[in-house]
């Protein structure tokens, strides 16, 4: 079990003539037996990271210590890290039991060992029965297991998996997580993963650093990062269907608060319904912008404003059901199977705790729903 | 509009495409869906023309396609590489299909043409752009545009969305419906994401190895899948599959879970005796309390978030695994030691040697479609 510290690090590629930053003053750290993800799409920094810490890359500036290590002088196979990359292949000439055991061999464990947590790995991410096969013989997917299996089998101070699961059968892929969860949780393991998809994520980190341009956006657990977005891209990055965004003005008047939006569509509540940090947030503005979670939209037949629907497409055990509403989309979930017909007018109610508020010229998160009460 | 009749395609010794039979009225989407292999993207490209059958025909229009070169068969189409010409503007892009000598079509029609299909698309303000200027969002609408744009009477959409970024994804699988109705054309969609064919699709083929396995509503593929392979195509977190021996008593017939009893569908009696396997929905499955005496012990191995819901993987006594998902703001499980209450209602039943479902006596009815609902 041990800490990685990232203090302040900076990655500049082609430093001479046309210098790129691709990671820029990047502070994270992450506890023994965490499980954290790096998550971005292209380009934002978080394979750098990654290649960082793993010692492929050199830091430009700032210190990444293992343990209250410095580990930039130390070359990769000295960190002591388990990985999975992407591209990182297999040894061909090796079957795929010969590959997963290879490191567990290289350190000296015994033979019958090895046999039994080769096994034990492979009957979890479901590659049992291809043991013996070569990886020029197995499928995509079946490689990338076969490489997820050859890090995690190991014991070491860090395991750094890059889109574990970017290549595996959607069928397998919930199941897997939540094996390869309950692994690393029993084992102790302190992992990094990199990845654009959200879902795995969300599934397999403990927290999840959300990297844009080489900047870090913000470093939550899921649960924070659902419910209290630190600014509009984090909100609109995570979750999905993505967060509604409509702009509005705010009208604190008496004992109403009034939230106007386009078309002449207002939210009107009570002033009670927020707290007084809110109200005094609410009366300096003359202009914001509203999230709402689509789980969060309410959809009935009376009371609320109304919306028209557009689209209403039922997925098996969700509805997802677009409105034309106040001049902008809004569109909801529902976990049920939903009646509602294209052209149907519904009543949408934004209860308070429902509502992000964000400031418009900055899209930094001013207040969330559940401290707006 | 389009029907395929009994089409065979073989490369050498491989059959990519065997007796496919599939047709789809004016005006509706029909969804192409299966894994990469199954032979979607090789019966697209034979409706196109570049690629010739076999056997069996190809009707467009109630016209036989045979000998019909793929320019004169009036059909749209765009790719998941969105193909654009890296050397032209997003307008000139967009044109190229009217330029088509002898159409008769005026530069004042083109313009127009181009011209709304762009307002449709919400790129009119990029049109001066070039490809390399543009986001990939944008590459993917003008390369829609450019397939629609001729007003073809039937359009082919390869994978259309599967290289762009997931929100973009979402807001184009919400347009993309209200803009085929608004065009009226006839769509054959082809997609290896089950909520896209869900979502889009009036009827969904499902394919395998070159067979159709499965054409139907998207409810009754989800509801009535033809065989456990579909159900498990269809469905986050994947459909859970319990080996099951269904068995008649005095309050009928059932199956047993870790000792508890199940009541199944009393339409399912000629199931007893065969060996079976149950496909129960992660979301059919809930938590309970010790203190219910059908509830089933399990222990929570691991919980992972999967967007707004919660998925939990359980371990029963005897090592089976089952997944379990409920919406994010439901109560979960108390801790590691939790009692699963299993609602069978919608509970589905396959032969385990042929994995083909065992059909009820009564099937219930599916419920209505989206063409029916739209009526």
């Amino acid at each position: 079990m041990n800490r990685l510290e990232i203090d302040d690090v900076t990655k500049v590629y082609d430093a001479g003539t046309n210098p790129v930053a691709a990671v820029k003053s990047l502070d994270l750290e992450i506890r023994p037996g965490e499980v954290v993800a790096l998550l971005g799409s292209s380009g934002c920094g978080k394979t750098s990271t990654l290649r960082m810490i793993a010692g492929f890359e050199s830091v430009t500036s700032g210190t990444m210590r293992i343990a209250g290590v410095d580990v930039e002088r130390r070359p990769p196979a000295r960190r002591n890290v388990a990985m999975a990359f992407e591209g990182y292949s297999l040894y061909p000439p090796m079957t795929v039991r010969e590959n997963i055991g290879f490191a567990l061999a290289a350190g000296g464990t015994d033979a019958a060992q090895i046999r039994q947590r080769v096994d034990d790995m492979a009957g979890m991410l479901e590659i049992d029965g291809i043991l013996e096969r070569y990886p020029s013989s197995i499928s995509g997917g079946q490689q990338q297991r076969t490489s997820l299996a050859r890090a995690l089998v190991r014991d070491a101070a860090l395991h750094l998996l890059d889109e574990p699961m970017g290549q595996l059968e959607p069928q397998l892929r919930t199941l897997l997580r939540g094996r390869i969860k309950h692994f690393i949780k029993e084992r102790g393991h302190t992992a990094i993963l990199v990845t654009h998809d959200q879902t795995e994520a969300n599934a397999l980190a403990d927290r999840i650093a959300v990297l844009e341009g080489g900047e870090l956006q913000q470093y939550a657990t899921p649960g924070v990062l659902r419910d209290r977005p630190s600014n509009l891209f984090t909100g609109t990055f995570i979750g999905e269907p993505p967060m509604n965004v409509i702009e509005a003005v705010p009208d604190v008047e008496g004992a109403r608060v009034r939230l106007r939006l386009g078309e002449g569509v207002a939210l009107d509540y009570a002033r009670e319904a927020f707290s007084v940090p809110v109200l005094q947030l609410l009366e300096s503005r003359s202009h914001l912008h509203l999230g709402i979670r689509p789980h969060a939209v309410r959809l009935g037949e009376g009371g609320g404003a109304p919306a028209r629907v557009t689209v209403n497409q039922w997925l098996g055990d969700q509805s997802h059901i677009a409105t034309a509403f106040a001049g902008a989309t809004l569109v909801a979930v529902e976990h049920d199977r939903v009646a509602a017909r294209v052209g149907d007018v519904v009543h949408v109610t934004l209860a308070p705790d429902a509502l992000h508020l964000f400031d418009s010229d900055t899209g930094v998160a001013l207040a969330h729903g559940r401290e707006l009460a | 509009m389009l029907e395929l009749d009994r089409i065979t395609k073989r490369y050498g010794r491989d059959t990519v495409l065997d007796d496919v039979s599939l047709d789809v009225e004016a005006g509706r989407t029909l969804v192409l869906f299966g894994p990469s292999g199954s032979g979607k993207t090789v019966l697209l490209r034979l409706i196109a023309g570049v690629v010739v059958p076999d056997a069996g025909y190809v009707f467009v229009g109630g016209e036989d396609m045979h000998g019909v070169a793929p320019e004169m068969r009036g059909i749209g189409m765009a790719f998941q590489n969105f193909a654009l010409f890296p050397h032209l503007s997003a307008y000139d892009n967009i044109a190229t299909p009217l330029h088509a000598k002898g159409n008769g079509v005026t530069a004042v029609q083109r313009r127009e043409s181009v011209e709304r299909v762009a307002r449709l698309l919400k790129i009119d303000h990029v049109l001066g752009q070039r490809p390399g200027e543009l986001s990939n969002g944008q590459k993917q609408r003008t390369s829609l545009a450019r397939a629609l744009v001729a007003e073809p009477r039937l359009l082919l959409l390869d994978d259309p969305l599967r290289n762009v970024d997931a929100k973009l994804r979402f807001e184009m699988r919400l347009e993309l419906p209200r803009l085929l109705r608004e065009q009226g054309t006839t769509v054959v969609y082809v997609t290896q994401d089950y909520k896209e064919a869900m979502a889009l699709g009036d009827r969904i083929a499902v394919l395998d190895a070159g067979r159709v396995d499965q054409v139907g509503t998207p409810e009754q593929v989800y509801l009535r899948p033809a065989n456990r392979r579909i159900a498990t195509l269809f469905g986050d977190p994947a459909i859970n599959l319990l080996d099951a021996q269904p068995a008649i008593d005095a309050e009928g017939v059932h199956v047993r879970l870790s000792d508890q009893r199940l009541a199944l569908d009393p339409g399912l009696a000629h199931a007893v005796g065969r060996t079976c396997t149950l496909g129960v929905r992660p979301e059919a499955i809930g938590f309970g309390a010790a203190t219910d005496r059908s509830a089933i012990r399990v222990s929570v191995e691991a919980e992972t978030p999967l967007n707004e819901k919660i998925v939990d993987l359980v371990k029963t006594l005897r090592g089976r695994e089952i997944l379990v998902s409920r919406p994010a703001h439901e109560p979960g499980p108390a801790g590691t030691d939790a009692h699963l209450v299993v609602t069978t209602a919608d509970a589905l039943l396959f032969d385990r040697a042929s994995g083909e479902r065992i059909v009820p006596a009564a099937d219930g009815a599916v419920p209505p479609t989206r063409a029916e609902a739209a009526a």
